[in-house]
């Protein structure tokens, strides 16, 4: 039977970082709602039992976004460029495998955010006539050249059919 | 021939430009009438009365400026015809143009609302290939019907000439396209009160006659119907009954009513590797849908209609449908499933229509319904904690959920020919997704951990139809059959 073994290239570990920084900017949002909970609960003087549920969130929240998830994320993440077609592979719980081919390919976008930029990151889409797909967190270099790459291989693709 | 006359639109289509802005209206007006409860009065010696008004006044005001709006944009909006191009422009401060070359012209969709019909007018919105934001490319609000045939003649007229450059005559092409054109489909009066008592929307109509009866109740003595009822008929239940029963008949004849408005006449017509679907009784709707264009074709049979053999036919395609974002168009709204594919194989002969599926492993089986449950669980644990003895009565869902997923497993398959995928599946009504490999946009499959574990994965596909896409999707098939799909489809390309 005919293998397929597991795709090529990964996320730079750089990007965990970022996904870890993200994790830790919605923790904070969180702590900040409970925050004013626990404020109101001391001032009205309400049931002890909300001091603990919320810290409890707190801490499941942010072992959860800022350790869990990205690295269960970063684990599964997986691309592979070839000549006709682009894999990508992710998902947290659900792992899901893409197979785009390169004749589908209309365009290719870069793009930044001040948090990626700052870590000279970019992300990568890749859209069809019905579908976009991100490949997140690519060191800029690479994803600039990895765009030009898919565009040219899609245009080949094009002349082909 | 290429006139550089400009054209006007109808002026009736400055009002119904304002109709379709009040629509829109209503539903906000009503949420802050509401809200105030209905407190409208006027009384000039009350200060606090001038305040109530300012809402009043706001919609007025914004009811008056969608009728300057609605008619400035038909005072300043002409189109006309000039080097092989549609070109359209309005607008009075901003002008607005768009010139769409001949070519691009994909299809005309054609729409009469109730004013249009008064006049013989007509709506006609442009689809072009390109426009993947679900909008026609142009909509012409209200012209008359020789104008509409004039557009679509000087600008098909203008193709043919292309094609090849002998002169043709009018009249010949006329001629030559009414040959052409076939009937495919046609439904009868008994179709549509078959399709009005099937429709899904019953459930909806129920949940609203319900939501109006509610209101209603305050108003209806029932406490002097009953006295008067029970004199002569002891049994509480027999009333339930019969207010159920009324309640269903409302129902059945507000969802025939429904239907009738939105497909009576129903016809589908090819003509030109072209399909021409019409529809409607007081609006009437009128879609053309080049062959070319169809993506992917679903035939759902919902359970109802299961049981009594009919089935339904929807088309995905990349542009056209009636007008707005829906991209869907319906071919045959209900068709008896032993007649479906005779016009399906005249119109799509690349296809093969019946196939033996590959079916998920016995091992799956398990996975159609067990999340489900489980789900449930807290639920059913809750119900029976807080309402102790009747609570219990909710584990009697959990049959029916069996029951689904154990005949969603039995639906659930896929078959592959040629060129040719086919998908069944079933989440309420089945689907059987028929696609061409050259029109799937991407392929996904995907696993738990819980899957992986017994070696099965989902798979889905991806075809373009509106903005987002449409998709298909069976569960839990074998990894080696899930391979055999993915290997299938990566050899499209090359």
């Amino acid at each position: 039977m005919w293998v397929r073994e597991e795709l090529m290239y990964q996320i730079p570990s750089k990007g965990l970082s970022v996904w870890r920084l993200y994790g830790f900017f919605k923790t904070l949002l969180i702590a900040i709602v409970l925050g004013v909970v626990c404020f109101l609960t001391y001032k009205f003087a309400w049931p002890m039992f909300i001091f603990y549920i919320a810290i409890a969130v707190i801490f499941i929240f942010a072992f959860a976004t800022i350790w869990l998830f990205p690295k269960i994320r970063w684990d599964h993440w997986r691309y592979e460029v070839r000549e006709h077609e682009i894999e990508i592979q992710y998902g947290l719980f659900i792992i899901k495998r893409t197979l785009i081919p390169m004749v589908r390919v209309q365009h290719v976008d870069t793009s930044q955010g001040p948090i990626l930029k700052k870590y000279d990151l970019s992300n990568i889409s890749i859209s069809t006539a019905a579908t976009t797909h991100i490949i997140p967190m690519l060191v800029t270099g690479e994803a600039d050249s990895l765009r030009s790459r898919i565009s040219i291989l899609a245009r080949v693709a094009e002349d082909d059919v | 021939m290429m006139s550089e006359q400009r054209f006007k639109l109808h002026p009736i289509s400055a009002v119904v430009d304002f109709v379709k802005g009040l629509k829109e209206l209503i539903l906000p007006f009503l949420i802050l009438f509401m809200a105030n409860g209905f407190k409208v009065t006027f009384n000039p010696s009350d200060r606090s009365s001038w305040a109530s008004l300012i809402p009043l006044g706001i919609f007025l005001l914004i009811i008056i400026i969608r009728l300057i709006s609605g008619f400035l944009k038909w005072w300043t909006y002409v189109y006309w015809f000039e080097e092989n191009e549609l070109r359209v422009e309005y607008g009075l401060i901003v002008k607005k143009k768009r010139y769409i070359p001949f070519d691009r012209i994909q299809s005309f969709n054609y729409k009469e609302g109730i004013f249009h019909r008064l006049f013989g007018l007509v709506q006609v919105m442009v689809e072009t290939a390109g426009n993947s934001n679900g909008k026609p490319e142009v909509i012409l609000t209200a012209i008359t019907k020789e104008a509409a045939n004039q557009i679509e003649w000087i600008t098909r007229n203008s193709k043919e000439e292309k094609i090849d450059h002998t002169q043709q005559d009018v009249s010949e092409v006329l001629v030559n396209s009414s040959l052409d054109s076939k009937e495919i489909h046609k439904m009868s009066i008994k179709d549509l009160l078959i399709l009005a008592t099937t429709s899904s929307s019953m459930g909806v109509v129920i949940a609203g006659v319900a939501a109006i009866l509610s209101q209603f109740a305050e108003f209806i003595p029932f406490e002097l119907i009953f006295e008067e009822l029970s004199s002569f008929i002891k049994f509480g239940f027999v009333i339930v009954a019969l207010a159920i029963f009324v309640t269903l008949i409302v129902t059945w004849i507000v969802a025939v009513i429904i239907t009738f408005f939105n497909y009576y006449d129903f016809k589908v017509i090819e003509e030109n590797e072209r399909l021409t679907i019409t529809r409607g009784l007081l609006e009437k709707k009128k879609v053309t849908l080049p062959l070319n264009r169809i993506q992917a074709i679903k035939i759902v049979e919902n359970p109802l209609r299961q049981m009594f053999g009919y089935t339904a036919v929807i088309v995905e395609s990349a542009s056209g449908g009636f007008g707005g974002d829906e991209k869907k168009v319906t071919l045959f709204p209900l068709i008896k499933k032993k007649d479906v594919l005779e016009p399906l194989q005249k119109l799509f002969p690349q296809f093969e229509w019946q196939q033996s599926l590959t079916k998920p492993p016995k091992k799956a089986k398990p996975f159609f319904y067990r999340i489900d449950l489980l789900w449930l669980l807290p639920a059913i644990v809750f119900c029976s904690y807080f309402w102790f003895p009747y609570g219990l009565l909710a584990i009697l869902i959990l049959l029916p959920v069996l029951l689904l997923g154990l005949w969603q497993y039995k639906s659930a398959g896929f078959a592959i020919s040629g060129h040719q995928l086919t998908f069944c599946y079933r989440i309420f009504s089945r689907v059987t997704f028929i696609v061409e490999k050259k029109r799937i946009q991407a392929l996904e499959c995907r696993h738990t951990y819980f899957q992986k574990r017994k070696g099965i994965k989902t798979v889905k596909v991806t075809v373009m139809s509106g903005v987002t896409g449409a998709t298909a999707k069976v569960p839990n098939l074998e990894n080696r059959d899930v391979e055999s799909i993915k290997k299938w489809f990566e050899k499209a390309s090359s």
